[in-house]
């Protein structure tokens, strides 16, 4: 099964490379000593996968980190993801062993998270056109508690001024303003650059420039260095498609890896040799965590046969109470007209509150989510202003209007800011029952607007 | 970057025209020692940050007018257009036959209402033009009727229109003896308002500027004009481009920004002094010299001795020893003397900037206890000297500087609330006495907040 592919495992193993991005690309002689375990490579794979998960969490922004840090950033990334080897996680931190384990943990990231494909993704040469567009419904709320609960029983408790406090509080309301007033500008100038040219692209359906094709035209001579990028990009593209095509030769190999990797295993076994306490990162927090998950589950579940008991009592008592009245009612029953209105409004009343309801189960399912170019029409065209497609279709499929955006956020926003006045309230009634245990304190709300 | 400045009342007019004014000269100044790229950029960013362009070629200050009587605005606007540099738009100002009469409780009340919709069409034209507002800079009195009372009326519609711009608010604070005789009453009601809408308010007391005028400029007659063009002057040296950040390659985008988040974050702290160096008269300029060691000396110790100007500065006064903490005062109404800080921020043009020293700034003993100076004391520099000085430094300071003043104002008017004088005038209009003891009670609480620095 192996000797007719002899020759397909090198040309897949440089198909990999060349899709990778420039200044992260291995030698394929790395993946040969991998194999092997051989110590030289695990520095280059330790460096690899650093630069590679960086830019996919980070952004590509690669700080001047000694390899320490780049170990622990990216033992942190793959606990992240869930892998779970622990032979990886007790690799040392000067990363002179373990390029087998490393070359393990590369493969697992292509298959389980997409590498190449995320890698693609954030690489590719932008058009700056682009707005991020998410409604999906946001469930965080109840977490947050228990996160910063945990957090803070490692730390020391240390005595911080509330005025300090204040402070940053205020610093970062400044700042977020400041983004706002940044974002503002970006979408007038952005308008500013759409209509200007309006009706001087070739594609139709966009009819006018991207940022980026209007720098072009304001600065010609940077074509080449566009040219440029475009140019990478669609070599890594092909290298993808032929990484594709290569892709179970790959596979075939690693198997070949896990084989010798049982093998040692087994012949470590019978040395003897026993096994390191077990050094994940972080061990007493995974293991708060995992205890507080199993905890939390008991606690929910707990929680929701009560609340399922206590609805149950409610609604038998409720049910009783109003057979009571219904009977009661019957005794005076006013003539039929009046009773079919009224009967009318309640069943009115009724809907109106339960479609509120359900607009909102319905729409937790659509909810639009990631990058989207711009692209504005006018008013005079048949659609409507302000249209947004996806990026990666052609034709255009995904196709989505800026103004239904506009609406579902200000819904949100509604629900937000009444859930923020609940939450006040109930801040406001905490105090006050606080002020009032206290003698000799006066409390004085703040001015009224 | 824009800032849209708001003129209000007769005080605030005059000084407004005096500030674009000043600007305008300053970017016309050929004293720059920089280099030519240097004070292009400049003064684009200047351009970009108070002026907007039209087709005559002549630009337009980004402001509007307002006022309840007509000849201040008909005269700043005509003084405007006459100097052939700038100009405001004409079609931005407001203005109404009747005036305030100093009633506070007219403006807020009666005026502001009633005119609120057509001042805020105005405003928003304004926004409108800006390509990145930066946000919003009123100038006031808080004696009078208009400018007080109608200007905290605006301030909180433009907090309500604008809800994520920057409001910074510069306050004049009236005559010690003025001739005002509710002004105390005003000015309580104006701080206590502004305080709930605006981000900061810049303080410039009349007192002030006068011995400035008197001892520094050598001015025998004085004039509001030449008060307020000392204002002006300083407003300027502030609010000029200048690069907030060491390494930055370009001018401030978001001056206001910028200095809210160094000065202004904690809710109760929001009273600001400004002190400029040097100041002098035009034709003393030309035959003096300054070093940068002599004048941040200088500065830093007006910083902590609370002088107003440089010269009659109290150097005995020092920053309390560590270890030895400032003894707690029994009531700010003792002479304070060393002045604590709870943020600094020096503005730095003219020749050799990068070679400042500013490590005296940045003794930790300057500071209140719970903020250290890396995170207190901030720096704007440009190598573009300011109008005629080639060297000057300015301290935008959040400290105990306006403490004894505002205990001053309340006393006062407490005293004239707790025999009700004149108290009918504001009810007539609808400020019962509530609302004044909610005034006073705001008050006291930022004048505890500073005291306990």
């Amino acid at each position: 099964m192996w000797r007719g592919r002899a020759g397909a495992l090198p040309a897949a193993i440089g198909a990999l490379c060349r899709a990778l991005p420039p200044g992260s690309r291995p030698a394929p002689e790395a993946f040969r000593l991998a194999k092997f375990d051989r110590p030289e490579a695990s520095l280059q794979i330790w460096r690899l996968l650093y630069s590679l998960l960086k830019q996919i969490h980070d952004g590509g922004w690669t700080e001047l980190d000694t390899i320490g840090t780049q170990i622990r950033f990216v033992k942190s990334v793959l606990w992240y993801h869930g892998y779970g080897r622990p032979e990886f996680y007790q690799l040392p931190s000067d990363g002179s062993q373990g390029s087998r384990e490393l070359l393990l943990a590369f493969s697992w990231l292509l298959n389980r998270i997409s590498l190449l494909e995320q890698l693609l993704t954030v690489n590719r040469v932008k058009i700056r056109d682009e707005a991020s567009v998410c409604t999906c419904e946001d469930n965080l709320s109840n977490s947050w508690k228990d996160r910063t609960e945990i957090a803070l029983e490692p730390c020391l408790k240390r005595e911080v001024d509330v005025r300090y406090l204040q402070w940053l509080n205020g610093r970062l309301r400044f700042q977020w303003r400041s983004l706002h007033v940044e974002s503002q500008e970006q979408c007038k100038l952005l308008h500013k650059i759409h209509s200007y040219t309006s009706g001087c692209h070739m594609d139709q359906t966009i009819g006018h420039f991207s940022v980026t094709e209007t720098d072009l035209i304001r600065q010609p001579d940077s074509y080449k260095q566009l040219l440029q990028s475009l140019e990478s990009e669609t070599s890594r593209l092909e290298a993808f498609l032929e990484w594709k095509r290569l892709e179970p030769v790959y596979w075939h190999w690693m198997e070949t890896v896990l084989d010798t990797l049982s093998e040692d295993a087994n012949t470590f076994k019978s040395e003897g040799v026993c096994k390191e306490k077990n050094t994940l990162p972080n061990a007493n927090l995974c293991c708060h965590i995992a205890s507080n998950i199993i905890g939390e589950i008991d606690k929910l579940t707990k929680d929701l046969v009560t609340l399922h008991d206590g609805l149950h009592e409610l609604v038998t008592c409720k049910k009783s109470a109003w057979y009571e009245k219904v009977k009661s009612r019957e005794r005076t029953l006013p003539d039929e007209r009046e009773f079919c209105a009224a009967v009318r409004t309640i069943t009115e009343a009724v809907k109106l509150k339960l479609s509120d309801l359900k607009y909102h189960c319905a729409h937790k399912k659509n909810g639009m989510h990631g990058p989207y170019r711009l692209v504005f029409k006018d008013k005079r065209s048949a659609s409507k202003t302000g249209f947004l497609s996806s990026v990666s279709k052609e034709p255009i499929t995904n196709v989505v209007n800026a103004t239904e955006v506009i609406s579902k956020l200000q819904m949100e926003e509604a629900t937000l800011k009444r859930e923020l006045k609940r939450l006040q309230e109930e801040c406001r009634h905490k105090l006050d029952e606080i002020a009032e245990g206290l003698v000799g304190v006066i409390c004085i709300p703040p001015m009224k607007r | 970057m824009s800032i849209v400045t708001v003129q209000l009342g007769q005080c605030g007019n005059q000084i407004g025209y005096e500030v674009f004014n000043a600007i305008c000269s300053d970017f016309h100044s050929t004293h720059g020692i920089c280099s030519k790229k240097e004070n292009e950029s400049y003064q684009e960013a200047c351009k970009e940050r108070f002026f907007s362009e039209e087709k005559t070629g002549v630009p337009v200050a980004r402001a509007v007018l307002v006022d309840m009587e007509p000849k201040v605005i008909s005269q700043t606007l005509s003084m405007a257009a006459r100097s052939g540099h700038w100009k405001y738009d004409h079609q931005s100002h407001f203005c109404q036959k009747q005036g305030s009469g100093n009633n506070w409780a007219n403006g807020y009340s009666v005026h502001g209402p009633r005119y609120r919709d057509v001042i805020m069409n105005l405003v928003q034209k304004e926004a409108e033009k800006c390509d990145r507002l930066s946000g919003f800079f009123t100038v006031m009195s808080m004696a009078g009727g208009t400018g007080s009372g109608m200007g905290a009326y605006v301030t909180q519609c433009l907090r309500d229109a604008f809800p994520t711009s920057f409001i910074l608010n510069q306050v004049i604070w009236p005559y010690g003896t003025g001739e005002v005789i509710v002004q105390n009453y005003n000015s309580v009601l104006t701080l206590s308002h502004l305080y709930q809408s605006s981000d900061a308010l810049l303080v410039h007391e009349n007192d002030a500027i006068h011995k400035i005028c008197a001892q520094l400029m050598n001015i025998k007659k004085i004039s509001f004009r030449d008060v307020n063009q000392v204002i002006a002057h300083q407003l300027g040296s502030v609010f000029q481009p200048t690069y907030s950040s060491e390494g930055a390659s370009q001018y401030s985008r978001s001056p206001l920004g910028d200095l809210m988040e160094s000065l202004v974050p904690h809710p109760e702290l929001k009273m600001l002094g400004l002190r400029n160096i040097p100041q002098m008269s035009e034709n003393s300029l030309a035959y003096s010299t300054f070093t940068w060691p002599g004048l941040i000396k200088h500065l830093r110790q007006m910083l902590i001795a609370h002088a107003k100007m440089e010269e009659g500065i109290d150097w005995q006064v020092r920053p309390p020893l560590p270890g030895h903490p400032v003894p707690p005062k029994a009531s700010p109404n003792q002479a304070l003397h060393f002045n604590t800080s709870v943020a600094n921020l020096v503005v730095l043009r003219g020749k050799d900037v990068q070679s400042v020293d500013l490590g005296g700034f940045r003794d930790p003993a300057l500071y209140t206890s719970w903020l250290n100076p890396q995170e207190a004391f901030h720096i704007w520099k440009t190598p573009r000297a300011f109008n005629k000085y080639e060297k000057s430094a300015s301290l935008v300071s959040n400290s105990q500087f306006l403490l004894q003043l505002m205990d001053n104002v309340v006393g006062k008017a407490w005293n004239m609330f707790a025999s009700k004088a004149y108290v009918h005038q504001y009810t007539k209009f609808g400020i019962e006495e509530e609302d004044f003891l909610d005034c006073f009670t705001t008050l006291e609480q930022v004048i505890s907040s500073y005291a306990s620095l």
